[in-house]
């Protein structure tokens, strides 16, 4: 033994001796992308200890053995670079700076992994364009910005959360949101406000935030287990510097919001003409008359604001010592919304701090304190006082003011609840009520605290090993108030109605993990394992009044002893999850790449004998870039410098509220008299959705990073579906369904994404980047009802199809107008022509369009419903391009969708309303003389349902869903850094200028206002448009 | 090195620590709700979910939840605008009053699935209530009393039931194959009970008649004569009254007699009305006309309510359903969405100075405005405009009363009835200035079928804006004496049509909408698309 180490001892010396015979010296420069001195390389020798660092002018010199083949230069931000020396003394160098998608770390959950070793998929949103767009929350900008993900937002509330799906619906009757973790840990979201919709994002000051990483695979989502099925967004904040210095930013925006489109109303000589005829055509006297004054109100004009204005301020002070950091900024924003009384006042603290105390422990808080003030209206689509229905509906021809009225509106106070006639002789259908008044008078506000603390400390146990506990307290206060006031409106009968709530929801999370890191020879292995346990808490209180004593009363809070009739109410709910969860990650040589994890959820909704799921993930990936022969060619280092392949495949679980497993009682009281009444039946052996994840991609980086490209095609099988499985209502079960594992879906897509750098030069660079998804979603099976499989579930407009994606549009087929007496015309479920007789709503036989003729009487039942489309986009993408220009950059971004067709029930209903309502323009093509060829049906008043067949989809009214949108536009001026220094002594350290336009151009053959106003099952119903924002601002950094 | 095993030792011991004390994150249940297991356990619980089966009854929560389907305000207003003597305004019954139903018309929907929800209830009520009776938690009456008022509330859902989505009885004495509704009485909690429950087609209306007596049958029997809390209960008056309603619906005369004449004395005093008293529960007609209802601060809970169901501040049909709004003229505070209609109103048979004509009308204020053209004839029956808490009334002693007079008038065939004629006076002489002069005699009537008539349009009088309209057209739609067959639905107003000019005795009116005859599809509503698809054993109603 002895011997064998002495003779390896000598072997090796020869060796070395072997080696070390000659040195020869190789100088050169390192310059950067744009040709500048790049200092601090390090320039290394293949194979040997030697290195050398380059100087401010990039120069370098160093020694090495003759026999050495390369040198290799490092530094960080750039790729590396090796350099056959061959026979030259001098060797300059180019280096690129390495594209982001590979030099980053990936946000996973409990911890972070490098871009490179991550076998998942994953998007990370830039986040820089966020600090400059007005907006009320981030999650309405994620449009278009990643591949897989989709964001709609629905009309132009400020306050209302976009609808946000990765890879497509993956619940039919379940949660379809994804889970939100800020800092590492879940963060209450939702629409959690009583009396507005409520964004809890907005508790995000948007400019605090350092990085948005969506996981979007099984594999890097499973570690979330139960609550991954619809994917994850990471979201972090910003921490500060160690570099010793404090920096100070500062922004300042203002912007101007318009509605992005209105609707073409009648004027009033136009609806005059059309009320009448309708009223003629049914046996009823003339209603309508043209006003003597000439009034022709436009009634949308009233409710929507022009150039609505938002200002947004923001500072922050980051910086720290090589042992702490921290992150402090405050926020003002107040966004107006385009109906008048919509807006967003937001105010936001963020206090972010970290230390090291010794080299053993860490500790740090990150604080965030936010006050968001939503105020809005009635939003209800058919609403009587709802603001753009009632819009929609006002007649032209009347007054909105009337100074005669004590009110100073044009309303029959203290008579009636009724708009005043005006030259007419009765007042608009159905008690539509004046929405100048309406709007502008009564109130809906919510008034929202959060406090949201994680505290944590980690420990460096052993070498590789930390241990970090977490403890994150969260808490959501809503404080609602609608005061309605007695005069008009929904407050009327009620004279006076004001009514206040509180709802505070609270979570805790307690995290304990362990990260172990190891690497020996070429083997890397990280470890994750830990513990999570989440509680969560809400309880909510309300009171109200109606018979106000005065109305000064309405105006702010309920005030004791101002009501005759008083109620009150509230609710108490308590929830938990509890987890254990681990997670592998073992790399060969940064070549290949293995991860395994699992999950063991429980949740206090299911049944104790089956509330604990386990979820596991696995997946792996090939650098195979990394191989010898890869690096052998030329022509692949240079075009392919970086190729991953990779694969993934977990099982994931949607995460259930209340208690679904319980059959409960719950209040139901008979007048004043107490009761309880059967309110859920449950089923004891309910379990987690499961959706099984499949992942195949591959990501390149070309020309050694400057273009970058990743393919994924998924699929996300989806089996034992929480399905609320409908009951026949003759079964008298509560909410005609009771929950299920049962039905089966999938989502099957392709992504890719491609950014590059497409000019470079020191003044003009154009880079782009673009993402596109195509998505398949099918419902593959439902439930049976006595062994036999139901294929379908029809709705109002929708249908759940086994074969198609979730909620096609389905209905009758519009077969036209018929051009001798103007009634409807349908084709049934065999494609005979049926007509649909006005004058008694009953159908019959037709034998052309041409003839007025009524054969035999059918009917149009569920069996002559047809698919009219989807109601789910099959594609959609965005693409980005920046230019600069010295001082100058420009960005354009452009998006769009497609694929899926919408219901515009907004025209059913009221653009082509048969009752006294005012209409679009859309009515003046009806049917009046016999011959005439038109899809618009002969006019009758009060025959809406037997003209247009309101409560269901008919290919009449669905359109197309395709759009392209021209998202962002913005130009900005950044101020020469080393003038600004010169001129401000240093103290203003850079300076920027820009502005921009959102929403600015929409392409779509949709007839409504926006075909993004859609729900996400077609149905497009009296939404406010969406906005278009011009805006202007400054970023001062000190 | 001993740092380190401080924190390894720290860490780990957390980590246990945190796992095992985290075991309570998970033993969570409601807290806003009762399991099923504790509810039928003392008896304040067992009372409580009684009532939860009358909140049912009262206001659903399933389509149109809150808006009083079925019986806290639906039934009366479906059953009017259904029938010719009131007048939609606007598009709220506009859909009911024209007949343009489809199988997802919401109100359609609405009185379905309300109707079966409540019976549901009542269903998994009695199991309970038996379950505590049995067990000594209530005493065995009370347990049956229980059982009493939900099968009671089964029946009467039922019957409602039957006369919106089924042909009548007396079409070929219901014998018709899957012409019925289905008939719960089983309570469905589970998958077994579904899959039993989509295995039975619709039964044949007979089959419906025959269990809806036998639920009355057995709460006749254990129904309380009086009710603490009044006519918000069921009593077993009601349950004798609704069981004469519903043999007259069979056409069964001798058996519809037997019942009212466990409630209506032999002798009657038709000149002074008010003193003839029922001879279970007290029952009696009130002085005036108004007095049953709001007038003075009725709310439908006098002597003469046998069964009204309850409404107040706290719980009723809302804006967009209580009574006192739809049909409550505009100018007081309700929305006049329905008035009187001229077809009733101009009839000469109804004398000028009838006290129902002043006390449970008026001209008010409509949808259409206060204007001359936008006033019509409102009723005042329900007048809580403001906080909408008018009681629904079911049965009043006055339709016991015409109902008797009915079917003594009907038993008397090829004569006029002296004890029809003084049962029709009871009623009618209440509203009269002066009962001696104006009241009948046999020889008002040239016969029997006219005796018949005349009782049936005293019904459209007295009943008015209660919502018997339809029942009453449903039944006599296949009349076994032909002449007085009802024509189908019969033909009507305008929808939207007012003006105070259209209204007094004899004033010309203009049917603009059309008869549906009694063989045209839309006589009966679609069976709600909700039910054909989740049940296949369902037929839909032909043309639907």
């Amino acid at each position: 033994m002895r011997k064998l180490a002495v003779l390896l001892t000598l072997v090796l010396f020869s060796f070395a001796q072997t080696f070390a015979q000659t040195n020869r010296t190789v100088t050169g420069k390192v310059t950067d992308d744009a040709g500048n001195p790049l200092a601090g390389v390090t320039v290394s020798a293949a194979g040997t200890a030697k290195n050398a660092i380059t100087d401010a002018k990039g120069l370098y010199t160093i020694q090495v053995p003759s026999n050495t083949a390369s040198l290799k230069f490092s530094s960080v931000g750039f790729g590396d670079i090796e350099s056959r020396i061959g026979s030259r003394t001098s060797i300059d160098v180019n280096m690129i700076s390495e594209s982001k998608a590979l030099s980053e770390v990936v946000v996973v959950g409990y911890g972070v992994q490098q871009k490179k070793s991550f076998t998942g998929s994953s998007s990370k949103i830039d986040t820089k364009p966020f600090a400059d767009l007005v907006t009320p929350s981030i999650d309405k900008q994620l449009a278009g910005r990643a591949a897989g993900v989709q964001v709609s937002n629905a009309g132009g509330g400020v306050g209302t959360p976009a609808r946000i799906r990765i890879r497509g619906v993956n619940s039919i009757s379940g949660g379809q949101d994804p889970l939100i973790v800020v800092d590492g840990v879940p963060f209450i979201s939702g629409n959690l406000a009583n009396v507005t919709n409520s964004n809890t994002l907005a508790d995000i000051n948007p400019n605090d935030i350092e990085n948005i990483e969506i996981l979007k695979d099984g594999s890097a989502t499973a570690i979330f287990g139960s609550r991954a099925a619809n994917g994850v967004i990471m979201i972090t904040t910003k921490k500060g510097t160690k570099d010793g210095k404090m920096k100070v930013t500062y922004d300042a925006t203002v912007g101007f919001s318009s509605p992005g489109s209105t609707y073409q109303l009648l004027n009033a000589d136009q609806f005059v003409m059309i009320a009448n005829e309708k009223r003629a055509n049914a046996g009823l006297a003339i209603a309508a008359r043209p006003s003597p004054t000439g009034t022709n109100t436009d009634w949308q004009s009233l409710i929507y604001n022009q150039n609505a204005l938002a200002v947004q301020q923001n500072i922050s002070f980051s910086g720290g010592t090589q042992k702490s950091t921290y992150f402090f900024s405050l926020n003002y924003s107040d966004q107006k919304g385009i109906i008048v009384s919509n807006s967003q006042k937001a105010y936001r603290l963020r206090f972010n701090f970290d230390t090291e105390v010794n080299k053993f422990v860490k500790v740090g808080n990150n604080l965030t304190l936010s006050k968001v003030i939503d105020l809005e209206q009635n939003n209800g689509t058919n609403a009587l006082s709802g603001t753009v229905a009632s819009a929609l509906r006002a007649l032209p021809n009347v007054e909105p003011y009337n100074p005669a009225n004590s009110t100073g509106y044009n309303i029959q106070w203290p008579l009636l609840n009724q708009f005043g006639l005006g030259p007419n002789t009765i007042p608009v259908d159905d008690n539509y009520t004046n929405p100048a008044f309406t709007t502008q008078i009564n109130k809906y506000s919510s008034d929202k605290l959060r406090i949201n603390n994680n505290t944590f400390v980690e420990l460096s146990l052993l070498k590789g090993l930390k241990f970090k506990t977490v403890f994150n307290f969260d808490v959501f206060s809503d404080y609602g108030f609608q005061g309605l006031d007695p005069r008009h409106g929904d407050g009327f009968s009620a004279q006076g109605s004001v009514f206040n709530s509180q709802i505070t929801t609270q979570r805790w999370v307690w995290q304990n993990y362990l990260n172990y890191n190891k690497s020996f020879g070429s083997n890397n292995l990280y470890v994750t394992v830990g513990q999570e346990a989440q509680k969560d808490f809400s309880r909510s209180v309300s009171g109200s009044l109606n018979t106000i004593s005065d109305i000064f009363f309405v105006g702010n809070n309920v005030i004791s002893g101002t009501g005759v009739t008083q109620f009150s109410g509230g609710g108490y709910g308590k929830s938990g999850f509890q987890s254990f969860f681990g997670r592998v990650n073992y790399d060969f040589a940064n070549k290949y790449f293995l991860q395994a994890s699992v999950r063991r959820d429980g949740q206090s909704s299911l049944a104790p004998e089956t509330r604990f799921g386990v979820f596991p993930g696995f997946s792996g990936g090939w650098r195979i870039s990394q191989e010898k022969f890869w690096d052998k060619s030329s022509f692949l280092r240079k075009y392919l410098s970086d190729v991953k392949l990779k694969a993934s495949y977990a099982i994931v679980g949607n995460a259930l509220g209340g208690f679904p497993y319980l059959s409960t009682f719950s209040a139901a009281n008979y007048g004043n008299l107490s009761g309880l009444a059967p309110n859920l039946i449950g089923n004891r052996s309910l379990q987690w959705e499961r959706s099984k994840k499949y992942d195949i991609g591959v990501d390149i980086a070309i020309l050694s990073g400057r273009f970058n490209f990743g393919f994924d095609w998924f699929l996300n099988d989806i089996d034992n579906l929480v399905l609320a499985v409908p009951t026949p209502p003759t079964a008298g079960i509560p909410g005609n369904s009771i929950s299920q594992n049962i039905g089966t879906q999938r989502n099957r897509g392709t992504e890719i994404s491609l950014s590059g750098e497409l000019v470079r030069s020191k003044d003009f660079s154009w880079n782009f980047s673009l993402n596109h998804t195509n998505l398949d979603n099918k419902i593959t099976s439902l439930y049976t009802i006595g062994g036999t499989p139901v294929n379908s579930i029809p709705g109002s407009y929708n249908t759940i199809n086994v074969g198609s994606s979730l909620n096609v549009l389905s209905g009758y087929q519009y077969a036209g107008v018929n051009t001798a007496n103007g009634n409807p015309m349908y084709f049934n479920g065999i494609g005979q022509l049926v007509q649909h007789n006005i004058a008694n709503g009953a159908y019959y036989f037709a034998t052309g369009k041409n003839d007025p003729t009524l054969g035999t009487q059918t009917s149009l039942g569920l069996n002559d419903r047809k698919f009219l489309g989807l109601s789910l986009p099959t594609y959609f993408g965005g693409i980005s391009n920046t230019f600069r220009y010295k001082q100058f950059s420009l960005d354009v971004m452009v998006r769009y969708s497609g694929g899926n067709k919408v219901m515009n029930i907004t025209r059913q209903e009221a653009l082509v309303s048969q009752n006294f309502h005012n209409n679009g323009v859309e009515i003046l093509d009806r049917w009046t003389t016999p011959g005439q060829v038109t899809n618009v049906p002969r006019l009758v008043q009060g025959q809406s349902n037997n003209i247009n067949q309101n409560g269901l989809a008919i290919s009449r009214f669905v359109e197309s869903g395709d759009f392209i949108r021209l998202q962002n536009v913005s130009l900005s001026y950044t101020y020469n850094s080393k003038r600004l220094a010169e001129q401000t002594n240093g103290y203003i350290k850079n300076l920027r200028f820009f502005m921009q336009g959102q929403n600015m151009g929409l392409w779509t053959k949709y007839s409504g206002l926006d075909p993004e106003n859609a729900s996400q099952a077609g149905q497009d119903n009296a939404v406010s448009p969406q906005l278009r924002t011009v805006s202007f601002g400054v970023n001062v950094g000190f | 090195m001993r740092f380190n095993n401080f924190f390894t030792a720290t860490a780990i011991s957390a980590l246990v620590l945190v796992a095992s004390s985290c075991q309570k994150v998970l033993d969570e249940g409601p807290y806003n709700a009762f399991t099923d297991e504790s509810v039928f356990t003392t008896p304040e619980r067992a009372l409580l979910a009684l009532n939860g089966v009358y909140d049912a009854g009262q206001s659903g929560s399933t389509t149109l939840a809150g808006r009083g389907y079925p019986f806290g305000a639906a039934t009366v207003e479906q059953g009017d605008n259904r029938g010719e003597d009131m007048v939609n305004l606007a598009a709220f019954y506009q859909i009911t009053y024209q007949g343009t139903y489809n199988p997802n018309t919401a109100n359609n929907q609405a009185m379905w699935d309300n109707n079966y929800n409540m019976i549901n209830k009542a269903n998994i009520a009695i199991d309970g209530f038996r379950k505590v009776g049995s067990s000594g938690v209530i005493s065995p009456t009370l347990a049956l009393q229980y059982e009493a008022e939900c099968r009671f509330l089964r029946a009467l859902g039922h019957h409602e039931l039957l006369v919106h989505y089924a042909r009548p009885f007396l079409d070929g004495n219901g014998t018709a194959a899957e012409g019925g509704v289905p008939y719960r009485d089983y309570a469905v909690t589970g998958s077994a009970t579904l899959d039993k429950l989509k295995t039975e087609p619709r039964p044949t209306v007979a089959a419906g008649y025959a269990k809806l007596i036998t639920d009355l049958n057995f709460a006749e029997t254990n129904l309380p004569i009086t009710q603490p809390l009044g006519v918000v209960r069921a009593t077993r008056a009601a349950a004798i009254a609704l069981k004469q309603r519903i043999y007259m619906h069979m056409g069964q005369w001798t058996l519809a007699k037997a019942e009212g004449d466990k409630l209506i004395p032999a002798t009657v005093t038709p000149l002074t009305p008010n003193s003839t008293v029922a001879l279970i529960g007290g029952h009696r007609l009130m002085a005036t006309p108004g007095e049953p209802f709001g007038i003075p601060g009725g709310n439908s809970v006098t002597a003469e309510n046998i069964f009204s169901v309850k409404n107040d501040a706290l719980d009723n049909g809302s804006v967009n359903g209580a009574m006192a709004q739809m049909y409550g003229s505009a100018d007081l505070g309700g929305r006049g969405l329905v008035s009187v209609s001229p077809i009733i109103w101009n009839r000469a048979e109804w004398l000028a100075n009838d006290l129902r004509r002043t006390q449970n009308n008026r001209l008010g204020g409509t949808a259409n405005g206060t204007s001359a053209a936008g006033l019509a004839i409102m009723t005042t029956k329900y007048t809580d405009y403001i906080n909408r808490g008018d009681n629904c009334p079911i049965i009043r002693f006055a339709e016991v009363l015409l109902n008797q007079a009915e079917i003594e008038a009907r038993l008397t065939v090829g004569t006029v009835s002296q004890r029809a004629v003084d049962l029709l006076n009871m009623v009618r002489n209440r509203s009269s200035v002066a009962p001696a002069a104006t009241q009948f005699t046999v020889t008002s009537f040239a016969n029997d079928v006219a005796e018949v008539g005349a009782i049936l349009l005293e019904r459209r009088i007295e009943f008015l804006s209660e919502g018997r309209r339809w029942p009453d057209i449903h039944r006599t739609a296949m009349d076994p004496i032909v002449a007085l067959r009802a024509a189908g639905i019969p033909a009507k107003v305008n929808n939207g049509t007012t003006g105070s000019a259209l209204y007094g005795i004899g004033v010309p009116v203009t049917l603009g909408q059309a008869a549906i005859p009694y063989s045209d599809f839309r006589f009966i509503w679609p069976i709600p698309n909700g039910e054909v698809t989740q049940n296949p054993a369902i037929k839909q109603n032909p043309f639907y």
